[in-house]
């Protein structure tokens, strides 16, 4: 067996001097699994999802990425580690003054490629996620559920080896959320692997895919 | 295919990353600005002194004076004489013009009056001597010469004012650099403050930019260019302004001193070719500095703020 891509071990967290938001939790993700990962509001799915992402650092317990511990990774590599990871926010954080064309070519943008090098990837992608047409329209005028699928784009378009997304369909309507769950299935066909956290249990369901439970900070079901 | 369809639209530029229009920017913009047309100015007056003065010293030093007194016992029309057959006898010296007791008297009506009391005065008669600058007269032992054979008669060589005139130069030429120097310094905090404020106010992009994997060298690069832009537009503007108010002070100006301001801005301006080449090109250093003092702490900064921030 290889080194797993995501592994945790006994990790907490806490911010400041509040409680812990995160307790001992423990899990591996192997290459090319896919996993959803569940729980109620607060329960602690954005927290470990941010830690996934390097936006915050445990406050004990040790996680590996791609068998590297974050905690000991210079400052310096974690551009070329997040490379490797696709992330759909739940907030969307799209780059309001940026087209929908450039925000989700801008993984690609930021590795120095050329626009004539992503533009044809990037219009493909557009064109699976449905918002071809609005490829030189601004995020603010956009809807919920199309911003949603530009940051799924934009997750998926640098075929990253881990996608991590935060409520992904939590914006769009039941068909559009079974085709954006087929294109993470396509990806995790070649190779990515995946992690979603949703509290959907309708799409936890369709996909039939393995679950964790987080309840209160810990993680109760890993399957 | 909708997707071939807009494809026409996005084969433009990609945009900007960091917005065009920043208000912290807007501020650096006329704050540059002013700091350019300062600097254009200092360069300007320092300019102008450094050629007054290189014109006064060339004047004084293409010339030397001969004083006779007249003392007791002794014919100052004789001395007079005597001075003028030995200058016109010694190598190096092109002409000599005798003072007469009217013009000599002339010079000192400015501050004595017209009236009895210049013919009563004993007034000290001048020879100006024009010198060969190439070639010039061994000056200590024509002193020497004079003053052995015509005691009530003395050698001045102007040297005096020439050092001062010199010594003047260099206390502008280093208050001048003083001045651009803390022009250059108050750019500098201003772009380090600018910066800070910048990125502050693009805190969600340069976090999502990280996110997706950039480096901190390609967020700075994109800081940069909003620096670059901001500072050179600022630097012509100012430089620009700069050299308008020397135009204006040219067609409009004027002391109507010995020194007129707007002659000097004439010369400075629409000088010969060799002088003016100068002037246009420290003033076109201008907006370069200021623009590279722009980049460089810009990116200095972004580093540094980055850094901390992550």
């Amino acid at each position: 067996m290889g080194t797993p891509v995501i592994r945790f071990e006994n990790v907490g967290l806490r911010y400041g001097k509040g409680p812990e938001v995160l307790r001992d939790v423990s899990f591996e993700m192997e290459q090319g699994a896919f996993c959803m990962l569940t729980g109620a509001s607060g329960a602690g799915k954005t927290s470990l999802l941010r830690m996934l992402f390097l936006a915050s650092r445990p406050t004990r317990g040790l996680i590996s990425l791609f068998g590297r511990d974050i905690a000991t990774l210079p400052r310096r590599d974690y551009p070329t580690l997040r490379r490797r990871i696709g992330v759909v926010f739940q907030e969307f954080r799209l780059i309001d003054h940026l087209t929908t064309f450039d925000n989700v070519a801008l993984p690609l943008r930021v590795t120095g490629k050329s626009r004539s090098a992503y533009r044809g990837d990037v219009m493909e992608l557009l064109n699976w996620v449905g918002l071809a047409d609005h490829a030189d329209a601004l995020p603010p005028v956009l809807s919920g559920g199309e911003k949603q699928r530009v940051a799924i784009a934009r997750a998926v378009v640098a075929k990253p080896d881990l996608l991590l997304a935060d409520e992904p369909t939590g914006n769009v309507d039941p068909a559009m959320g079974l085709r954006l769950m087929k294109l993470f299935a396509e990806l995790n066909r070649f190779g990515t692997t995946v992690l979603i956290a949703t509290h959907d249990s309708h799409l936890i369901e369709r996909t039939g895919m393995p679950v964790m439970q987080l309840v209160k900070g810990e993680l109760r079901h890993a399957a | 295919m909708s997707a071939v369809a807009t494809l026409g639209e996005t084969q433009r530029r990609p945009g900007a990353i960091i917005p065009r229009i920043q208000p912290p920017l807007g501020s650096l913009m006329i704050a540059m600005t002013v700091m350019c047309y300062l600097a254009t100015l200092a360069i300007g007056a320092l300019l102008l002194v450094n050629r007054t003065v290189a014109g006064w010293t060339s004047e004084l030093s293409s010339e030397v004076t001969v004083q006779v007194r007249p003392l007791d016992k002794r014919n100052v029309k004789a001395d007079v004489a005597q001075v003028k057959k030995i200058l016109l006898a010694t190598r190096g010296v092109k002409s000599v013009d005798v003072y007469d007791r009217a013009r000599s008297a002339a010079l000192l009506q400015p501050w004595l009056g017209k009236g009895a009391i210049l013919e009563d005065l004993p007034i000290p008669r001048l020879v100006t001597v024009v010198i060969d600058r190439s070639a010039p007269p061994d000056f200590a032992a024509l002193a020497k010469t004079i003053s052995s054979e015509v005691p009530s008669a003395s050698l001045d060589t102007h040297r005096r004012w020439q050092a001062e005139l010199t010594r003047l130069a260099k206390a502008f030429q280093w208050l001048g650099l003083a001045i651009l120097l803390l022009i250059g310094g108050a750019a500098v905090l201003l772009v380090v403050k600018t910066t800070r404020a910048a990125l502050e106010a693009n805190r969600e992009i340069v976090e999502v930019l990280h996110l997706v994997g950039a480096r901190d060298h390609f967020i700075a690069r994109q800081v940069e260019r909003r620096f670059l832009l901001t500072s050179l537009r600022a630097g012509i503007a100012g430089t620009i302004a700069g050299l308008l108010t020397f135009v204006i002070v040219s067609l409009f100006g004027g002391l109507g001193a010995p020194l007129d301001l707007a002659q000097a801005s004439r010369g400075l301006l629409f000088g010969p070719p060799e002088t003016s080449r100068l002037v246009y090109l420290l003033v076109m250093l201008v907006p370069i500095i200021a623009t590279l003092i722009s980049l460089i702490t810009a990116r200095l900064s972004v580093l540094r703020i980055l850094h901390e921030i992550a």
